[in-house]
């Protein structure tokens, strides 16, 4: 174990000392941290963009409700492609219009469509929701207005006025929201570990191109020649991609937290999960350096496996859109598993002891892959 | 001057012969674009949402059952109506519906008296976008309910008299028949941007052809370690036309090899780039952007090895903070425009304001942007590359 | 027709590394036809030489001349009279030998028809016209070997220069590719030769530059040189008997210019062996019981001692 350990060293001392993969060693944890922040920090408190242009004094009304709604910070746009523009760049979550001719619509007795304009792929709508709530609210008074005048009360005007002064005399009806298992975790926390956990595999995979660098030095084949078993050389190999792995993902974890107060739950929990996804990176990573030949194809098609199971795992995409097939070819993938564990964990709702079967196959995951570059290396270090 | 383009069609050559080249610059983009699709589920590009629900009906009132029948006419939910709030609670929490809608007992009685009245939403964590739905049916449900009861009182305000029952229902009814005055729409045509398949095709695209430009300076690596380099430097050459022909080489790879995704995503996947001749601009400036980055990114490398991988890192780097796997926003603070600082950023802008339907000239900040990254950061290269083959 | 002045003039060609001086002030003339070494142990300088003579390396100080034109890393003109063929393996291995030759072809200038007559010329030259369309990768190292002097010839040059050729090569090959600088000899090309192998500058070189330490120590002729350190043979008998009165007895010899007692015998360095071997052999018999007698002319293996005080091979 202890000469595992110094090949571990002696691997980490020449990452170290070779300045500018450190640096990229850094970088790289770091750029994901901005991301995430990037993405779901502007928006704690979603902004929505309006363009009411010509719309009428019931639009101005609806307006002022917009900016007065707990929830969203409204800006006002002067068309509709400026709009556009700006959700298109995540200047604003969403937009919406309210088309000109409101107003006379709804007095004409008609049902105004809102388009409202969100990006695809897009993260966070919690804009919708409060838009949806503002609209319904001044439709409340609307459907008074358009009913006291067919029933012979007043006009429009005066029937509005009078919805207007007894709405907050009426009882409503609330809806009240929980989360299952008492999460108190916004729903941006989860995009936070999709991207986490597709970076902790990303970097693990490309990092297998300095093995296969050691193995063309002879270095790897130097080692075994002195009384070492392959075993060996391979424990300590996975050792200095383990530990590069776990530090980057605890950088992430921690910089976030502080930085943009993503909640990841239960620090056990989640170390846990992480620790095993590292182990998981770091035996995909020595089986794809034990079969390739070449640094190069390993830089490649690292990327490309790591982004392909990110995507099928559900890191891009988020599970809940995928149709039922995909699904279950999803739960192929250790990602789909360590989101799954994530999904409980975060906002505090679950503790280790609940994420045991999803921290269970995490395990045979990295045994299963370890295990195998483990017979693979040895197969070609003494070829 | 023809030297150049000597070396050019010889590296071409070795490139063509190497088939990690081919699936690098073609076959992984256009792979992982396909399984997003298959992700995203269906060919038009439109996400079709499906979701699970669970219903538990307390109160079994009129009222009660107007809610259940609007869910169960909703097309893209399946419901399990269950019996008690805790077997509710749990389906969600194990991830076996989406959310569960509650109602709890006498809730009809109050809604139907005026009385207001509360319902409940547990939502599963894991599914956001569900559980937002959800609370959204919800949410106008209750303010239809609103809408009802303000509209009867105001009509009854005026009469200023007791409350007659036949009325009331009368009104409830008149008032129930009246349409909505307005109803968000972010499904329709013209509220959606570019379908999300567009934007992972060109996320792809504008993310490996960084991949696929970065062998120009490896290549002059390898030749400097295969001593093919010095056999070049001592025929009667200027060594700016091996520096030119390379970089020529990595041009035309580039060019083809984007332009074969654009129109390979097109055709099989049905994404949606926009005006062609904006794209092409696009294309042009933006292989040249990503030639200029992993150029001198590389010539920091002493092998080729570790040029390569350097350019990996640049490429990952620069296509997660440019947006290309996640949208990144733009925006007044620093912060939200960090990206920018990398020309991945600026052509994910440019693609995504042409598949939006913009026109020549929303592309042309972009193009220009992309113009500078390659001048500056190929004349930096150009600058150190001197130094490499002329000792 | 000979035309007139040297193919390759160089004076005074400097080069430090940092701290390290490589070369300092070497100078040497190559006439047409010539073929001239440059002898040197490993370190000498000769690769630091060769490299500023190609126009591959910046020259602190000096200058070269190559039929009459500068050289230098920013000048064209001059190098398509220079053939090169480096120590290691230039060539490209995911192309085929053919393609080798047509690219660097291309560089130098031959045009279309002329290029493709003299690519098959080459390659028959070389023996690779059977595999000539097979990816280089797959080559044998001799095979690697040949083609790495083919693409030197290509252009017909004035000047063929050829670092260390043979280093590490078997001897089959080794042979072939000596054999084949004495064909380019025969054929009036003028030819740079670095080795630090005696036997190959001895059987090759008109005249030869000795170098150590970035110094061309002397130079000519091997006769010219030898007779630097005087027509002196070596002697070694090995003996047994009273070795120390048998060193005085024939050192007293005029043609005996030193004698010294070895481990098993005696080292003599004598004037004119043949002449004087019964003499020797007369007057140490008298002392000592002699069982093997050596004889070895002074080579430049000797000269180079002589100069410096050590081997080529240190």
């Amino acid at each position: 174990m202890r000469k595992a350990l110094s090949i571990a060293a002696v691997n980490l001392r020449r990452v170290l000392r070779d300045r500018i993969s450190l640096f990229f060693m850094v970088v790289f944890p770091f750029a994901i941290i901005l991301t995430i922040g990037a993405v779901f920090g502007a928006s704690f408190t979603p902004v929505v963009g309006v363009v009411s242009e010509g719309s009428g004094p019931l639009g101005a009304d609806l307006l002022s409700r917009l900016g007065h709604a707990d929830g969203i910070r409204v800006r006002t746009f002067d068309d509709r492609d400026g709009l556009t523009t700006a959700v298109e760049r995540g200047q604003v979550e969403a937009g919406l219009v309210i088309p000109p001719g409101y107003d006379r619509q709804i007095r004409a007795g008609d049902t105004v469509q809102l388009p409202y304009i969100q990006r695809p792929a897009g993260a966070g709508q919690g804009g919708q929701l409060v838009v949806t709530a503002v609209v319904d609210r001044q439709a409340i008074v609307l459907r008074a207005a358009r009913v006291a005048p067919s029933e012979g009360v007043g006009t429009f005007d005066q029937a509005l006025a009078q919805a207007e002064a007894i709405a907050p005399l009426v009882p409503k009806v609330t809806v009240r929201t929980s989360i299952a298992g008492g999460s108190t975790a916004s729903q941006f926390d989860y995009g936070a570990a999709q991207e986490l956990l597709l970076f902790v595999f990303l970097t693990s995979l490309t990092a297998s191109s300095m093995l296969i660098e050691s193995r063309r030095i002879g270095v790897s084949r130097r080692m075994l020649a002195s009384p070492t078993s392959a075993r060996t050389v391979i424990v300590g190999e996975a050792l200095g991609r383990f530990g590069i792995a776990l530090f980057q993902g605890f950088l992430i974890l921690v910089v976030t937290l502080a930085l943009f107060r993503v909640d990841w739950g239960d620090p056990a929990a989640a170390g846990a999960i992480i620790v095993l996804f590292a182990l998981v990176g770091t035996g995909a990573a020595m089986l794809m350096g034990s079969v390739l030949e070449n640094a190069q194809q390993a830089g490649s098609l690292g990327v490309f496996v790591g982004l392909v199971f990110a995507a099928l795992g559900g890191c891009m995409v988020p599970l809940e859109v995928f149709p039922p097939v995909m699904v279950k070819v999803a739960h192929l993938t250790p990602q789909a598993w360590g989101l799954d564990a994530f999904g409980k964990v975060l906002g505090k709702a679950a503790g280790v002891g609940q994420i045991l079967p999803e921290l269970g196959v995490l395990t045979l995951y990295a045994a299963v892959l370890l295990g195998l570059a483990t017979i693979l290396f040895r197969r070609k270090l003494t070829a | 001057m023809r030297a150049a383009l000597t070396i050019a069609a010889k590296d071409l050559r070795q490139r063509v012969r190497d088939r990690s080249a081919f699936v690098v610059a073609f076959l992984l983009p256009l792979g992982l674009a396909g399984i997003f699709s298959l992700t995203l589920a269906n060919v038009s590009g439109e996400s079709k949402f499906t979701a699970t629900y669970a219903v538990v009906d307390l109160d079994h009132g009129q009222v009660a059952q107007a809610f259940t029948d609007i869910l169960s006419k909703l097309d893209f939910a399946k419901l399990k109506h269950v019996s008690t709030t805790a077997q509710a609670s749990d389906l969600a929490k194990d991830g076996k519906v989406d959310a569960a809608f509650v109602i709890p007992a006498g809730f009809s009685a109050t809604a139907a008296a005026g009385q207001g009245g509360e319902l409940q939403v547990i939502t599963n964590p894991n599914s956001a976008i569900g559980g937002l739905v959800a609370r959204s049916i919800e949410q106008s449900f209750a303010s239809d309910i609103d809408a009802i009861q303000v509209s009867v009182a105001t009509v009854l305000g005026e009469h200023g008299s007791p409350p007659d029952p036949a009325l009331t229902s009368q009104l409830v009814m008149r008032a129930r028949e009246t349409p909505p005055s307005a109803v968000l729409n972010p499904n329709n045509a013209e509220s959606r941007l570019f379908s999300s398949t567009t934007f992972y095709a060109v996320g792809m695209a504008v993310f490996f052809v960084f991949f696929t430009v970065e062998f120009g300076v490896r290549s002059l690596l390898i030749e400097r370690e295969s001593a093919t380099l010095a056999r070049l430097l001592v025929a009667p050459i200027r060594p700016a036309w091996i520096i030119g022909g390379k970089s020529l080489a990595s041009l035309v790879v580039g060019l083809v090899s984007m332009t074969a995704l654009v129109l390979a995503s097109t055709w099989l996947l049905g994404a949606e780039w926009g005006n062609p001749l904006g794209v092409g601009l696009l294309v042009a400036a933006g292989v040249l952007a990503a030639m200029g980055l992993t150029a001198l990114v590389s010539s920091v490398a002493k092998t080729p090895a570790q040029a390569g991988s350097y350019a990996s890192v640049a490429a990952v780097v620069g296509g997660l903070l440019g947006g290309t796997f996640f949208p990144v926003s733009q925006g007044p603070s620093l912060l939200a425009n960090l990206s920018l600082v990398t020309p991945q950023a600026w052509m994910m802008r440019g693609f995504q304001g042409l598949a939006g339907g913009g026109d020549l000239g929303q592309v042309l900040p972009s193009v220009a942007a992309c113009l500078v990254f390659a001048i500056v950061l190929g004349g930096i290269t150009v600058a150190r590359a001197d130094r490499l083959v002329a000792r | 027709m000979r035309g007139d002045g040297p193919v390759l003039e160089c004076r005074g060609l400097c080069k430090a590394f940092g701290e390290r001086v490589a070369v300092d002030g070497v100078g040497f003339t190559i006439a047409e036809g010539e073929t001239y070494g440059l002898l040197g142990p490993n370190g000498a300088g000769k690769t630091t030489t060769i490299s500023m003579v190609c126009g591959l390396l910046k020259r602190d100080a000096g200058e070269v001349l190559v039929a009459g034109r500068p050289v230098d890393t920013g000048t064209v003109d001059a190098r398509s009279a220079i053939g090169y063929v480096p120590q290691e393996i230039a060539i490209y291995p995911d192309l085929t030998a053919r393609e080798n030759a047509l690219f660097f072809g291309r560089l130098y200038g031959l045009a279309a028809k002329d290029l493709e007559a003299r690519v098959d010329e080459i390659l028959g030259i070389v023996d690779l016209g059977d595999r000539a369309d097979e990816k280089t990768d797959r080559y044998s190292g001799g095979m690697k070997r040949r083609l790495n002097i083919g693409l030197g010839l290509l252009n017909r040059p004035k000047l063929l220069v050829l670092d260390e050729p043979t280093v590490g090569v078997d001897p089959q090959s080794r042979n072939a590719i000596l054999e084949s600088v004495e064909g380019f000899r025969r054929q009036g090309m003028a030819v740079l030769y670095t080795t630090h192998y005696m036997e190959e500058a001895e059987r090759l070189c008109d005249r030869v530059g000795i170098l150590d330490e970035g110094k061309v120590l002397a130079e000519g002729t091997r006769r010219e040189l030898v007779s630097m350190v005087g027509e002196r043979d070596r002697v070694h008998l090995a003996a047994t008997g009273d070795l120390e009165s048998a060193a005085r007895v024939v050192g007293t010899l005029d043609a005996v210019e030193q004698a010294t007692r070895s481990q098993d015998g005696l080292d003599l360095v004598v004037g004119d062996a043949r002449k004087h071997l019964p003499a020797i052999l007369t007057y140490v018999g008298e002392h000592t019981h002699v069982t093997t007698v050596e004889v070895t002319e002074p080579n430049l293996e000797a000269v180079f001692l002589h100069l410096t005080g050590k081997t080529l091979r240190d």
